[in-house]
C-alpha cells in the first residue's frame, strides 16, 4: 500500500517495541513533518524529491506506528500559510497530494483489509478542485473504516480550525438549534475538524524547530512535546521510540494536569447550567422562590435540555460536513 | 514473556530518572563550585575579607555595582540579534519559588524584553498575585537598584482598556500574570459574545473569522503574541498556556527555574536570537 508501508519490525526493533509496550502508549500521535527542502538541500537535489522522500518516510512511519500499535495518526502535510511560497513549489505540493490521493483510491481493497480511515482537515475550499475532488473522494471510501485512522491536515492552520468552530457555533444560533450560552469549551472541541478524534498524547516535531506552527493548537494544551533535531526525512524508528520513551516519562504528570482541567471544565459548566436557571426563573418564574429540590430538578431538566440541543446540533453539523463531500464525489463523478 | 518486557521497561524508566536525577546534580553542583570560586576570586581582590558568600546569590553588592550590572545587562540584550518583544515564564512545577521567579522577570526587563507574562498551570500566581509583585519589587531594588514601580507596569490580562494601553507606553515594561483561565476559558468566552451577537442579529455566521476573533482575544492592542517561552520544570508541555498566541511561539526548555542563574536566561536568549522563522515560507 502506498501510504503505509508494507513490512515488520526486524528482531531488535520488536524487543524494543515489546518493552516500550509495557508502559503507557501514546494512543495518538501527531507529527509535523518539518526538514524536507533542508533535507533536499543536505543532499543535493531538488526540493520536490525531498518533499517525495517525506511522503515515503511518513508511509514508513504509519507503519511504525501501527507495530506499535499506536492507531489514530494526525499529520501537518500543508499549512495555509504554505501557499506563500513559490507557484513552482506550491503546485508541485498541490501535484504530489494529487497523485497521492488517486494512488490511495487505487488501493481501496488493501485500504479495506487494514480498516484505514482517512481523514483531511482543513480548509478544502482553498484547493484546486480537482484535488479536493480527490479528496472527498478518498475520505467518502474510507468513512467507514475504524481499525487506525490517518488525519491529514491540509490548507490548515489551527486559528482557522478554531475560528471555523466558532462560526459554526454561530451558525447553530442562527439555525435555532443552539443558543449562545450552550457554547462551552466542550462544544468548541466537537466543532474543530478534528472533531472525531480524541486529542493527540504525543506532538513530534522533526528539523529542530522548537514551535508548534500553528498547528492543533487547541488540541495539544496538555499533550506530551517533543522536538527532535533529525530531519523528517532521515527519521528512524529509534527517534519514534525515543519520543515515545518521553512521552511515558511525562504520562503521570500530564495525565494529572488533565483530569485536573477536566474537573474545572466540568465545574465551569455546572456554574454556567446553574446561571441559566436562575435566570430562566427570575424570567419565567411567578416570584415565589423555588425551594432547593425544585431548583435541582429545574437544573437537571435544564442540564438534560442543552445536553439534547448540542447533541442535534452536532448532528446538523456532522450532516453538513458529510453533504459537503458528498457533493464533491458526485461532482468528480459527473465530470 | 510479557513479565521478562514489563521488568525490562522498568528497569529502563529507573535508569532514566537517574540519568535525569545525576544531570540535575552535576548541574547544581558545577554552578556552585563555579560560584565558590567566583566569589572567592572577588573576595581575594575587592570586597573585604570580613563577608562571606556562600553563592553567588547572596552577594549584596554596593550600590555602584547595581547599576554597572543594569547597564551590562541592557547591553548583553542590545547584543543579541533579535530579544522577543514578548517572553513567558512558564513554571511547570509543583512549587513555585517567589524568589526566583522575581529574578526572573527583574533580568528580562533589565535586558530589555518589553512584555513579560508569568504563568503556571495551577493559577496560583494569579490567586498571589500580590506576593508576586512583593518579590518583584524587592528584587527591583536589590538587582537593579531602581525605587517603586518606575520601570514596571503590572497589567492583569483580562483587564486591558485604552486607558491601561496609555499607562502601558509610559512603561518600560509590562508584566502579565496569567492562569489557564487566560487560555481556552478566554477563546470561549470570546466565542459566546460572537454567537450572542448573533442572536440579537448584530452579526451573522459569516462574519466570523480569524482576524474577528483574534482582536477579541488580544486584550489589547500594543500587546504583541509572546515570541518565546521558557518552559521550566520536566514536564513536556505548554499546559494550556494562550493556545491561541503561540502559533509562532519558539519553546525553550530549562530544567528548573529553582536556582535560575542570569546566565542560564541570557543563553536561552542566544539561542532564540539564533533561530529563524520562515512563516510557511
Amino acid at each position: 500500500m502506498s501510504w503505509i508501508r508494507e513490512g515488520e519490525l526486524n528482531l531488535i526493533e520488536k524487543l524494543s517495541a515489546n518493552i516500550l509496550k509495557a508502559g503507557p502508549m501514546p494512543k495518538h500521535v501527531a507529527f509535523i513533518m518539518d526538514g524536507n527542502r533542508r533535507y533536499a538541500r543536505k543532499r543535493h537535489v531538488e526540493r520536490q524529491e525531498g518533499h517525495t522522500q517525506g511522503f515515503d518516510k511518513l508511509a514508513e512511519t504509519l507503519r511504525w506506528c501501527l507495530n506499535l500499535s499506536i492507531h489514530e495518526v494526525t499529520v501537518y502535510a500543508f499549512s495555509i500559510e504554505n501557499f506563500k511560497r513559490s507557484k513552482d513549489e506550491v503546485d508541485g505540493l498541490m501535484e504530489l497530494a494529487k497523485q497521492k490521493f488517486i494512488r490511495l483510491l487505487q488501493e481501496q481493497e488493501n485500504l479495506e483489509k487494514h480498516g484505514v480511515c482517512i481523514r483531511v482537515l482543513g480548509d478544502l475550499t482553498l484547493l484546486p478542485l480537482d484535488l479536493q475532488q480527490h479528496i472527498a473522494r478518498a475520505v467518502v471510501a474510507t468513512r467507514t473504516h475504524n481499525k487506525c485512522f490517518l488525519n491529514v491536515c491540509f490548507a490548515y492552520t489551527s486559528r482557522h480550525e478554531i475560528a471555523n468552530a466558532v462560526r459554526e457555533m454561530a451558525w447553530g444560533v442562527e439555525q435555532g438549534l443552539i443558543k449562545s450560552s450552550d457554547v462551552s469549551e466542550a462544544l468548541l472541541g466537537h466543532c474543530l475538524y478534528s472533531s472525531n478524534s480524541p486529542n493527540p498524547d504525543l506532538l513530534i516535531r522533526t528539523s529542530g524547530e522548537v514551535r508548534l506552527s500553528d498547528f492543533l493548537l487547541w488540541q495539544t494544551s496538555h499533550s506530551c512535546l517533543v522536538f527532535q533535531s533529525v530531519l523528517w526525512p532521515e527519521y528512524s524508528f529509534w527517534n519514534l521510540c525515543d519520543a515515545i520513551l518521553q512521552y511515558q516519562l511525562n504520562h503521570r504528570p500530564l495525565q494529572k494536569a488533565r483530569d485536573q482541567h477536566r474537573e474545572e471544565q466540568a465545574l465551569q459548566q455546572h456554574e454556567a447550567d446553574r446561571a441559566c436557571v436562575a435566570d430562566l426563573l427570575q424570567h419565567h418564574g411567578n416570584g415565589k422562590p423555588l425551594d432547593a429540590q425544585r431548583r435541582q430538578e429545574a437544573l437537571l431538566n435544564y442540564t438534560a435540555s442543552r445536553e439534547e440541543r448540542v447533541q442535534d446540533f452536532l448532528g446538523a453539523l456532522q450532516h453538513k460536513r458529510d453533504s459537503f463531500l458528498t457533493d464533491l464525489t458526485s461532482q468528480a463523478a459527473l465530470a | 514473556m510479557a513479565i521478562v518486557y514489563e521488568f525490562v521497561w522498568q528497569v529502563l524508566h529507573v535508569l532514566l530518572h537517574i540519568h535525569r536525577t545525576l544531570i540535575t546534580w552535576f548541574r547544581i553542583r558545577l554552578r556552585n563550585w563555579n560560584g565558590r570560586l567566583w566569589s572567592r576570586a572577588l573576595t581575594a581582590l575587592i570586597v573585604p575579607m570580613a563577608l562571606s558568600f556562600p553563592n553567588q546569590k547572596n552577594i549584596v553588592p554596593a550600590p555602584g555595582k547595581r547599576v554597572d550590572r543594569r547597564y551590562r545587562w541592557g547591553a548583553d540584550g542590545k547584543s543579541l540579534e533579535k530579544l522577543p518583544d514578548h517572553i513567558g515564564l512558564l513554571i511547570a512545577e509543583e512549587e513555585p519559588r517567589y524568589t526566583d521567579i522575581a529574578n526572573l522577570v527583574v533580568w528580562c526587563m533589565a535586558v530589555g524584553i518589553s512584555y513579560v507574562s508569568v504563568y503556571d498551570n495551577y493559577g496560583v500566581f494569579r490567586r498571589d498575585n500580590s506576593r508576586l509583585m512583593d518579590e518583584i519589587l524587592k528584587q527591583q531594588q536589590e538587582l537593579l537598584d531602581l525605587e517603586g514601580s518606575k520601570q514596571l507596569c503590572v497589567e492583569f490580562l483580562n483587564n486591558g482598556t485604552d486607558k491601561q494601553d496609555q499607562q502601558v507606553l509610559s512603561c518600560q515594561s509590562v508584566l502579565k500574570v496569567l492562569s489557564p483561565d487566560d487560555g481556552k476559558l478566554r477563546i470561549v468566552q470570546a466565542a459566546q459574545q460572537l454567537c450572542r451577537a448573533v442572536e440579537q442579529r448584530d452579526k451573522t455566521s459569516k462574519d466570523i473569522n480569524v482576524t474577528v476573533l483574534d482582536s477579541l482575544l488580544r486584550e489589547s492592542k500594543s500587546t504583541p503574541d509572546p515570541d518565546l517561552v521558557l518552559k521550566f520544570g520536566p514536564v513536556e508541555s505548554t499546559l494550556g498556556f494562550l493556545p491561541w498566541h503561540i502559533r509562532l511561539t519558539e519553546f525553550i526548555s530549562l530544567p528548573s527555574h529553582v536556582g535560575v542563574s542570569y546566565e542560564d536566561l541570557f543563553s536561552a536568549l542566544q539561542r532564540y536570537a539564533s533561530c529563524e522563522q520562515r512563516l510557511g515560507k
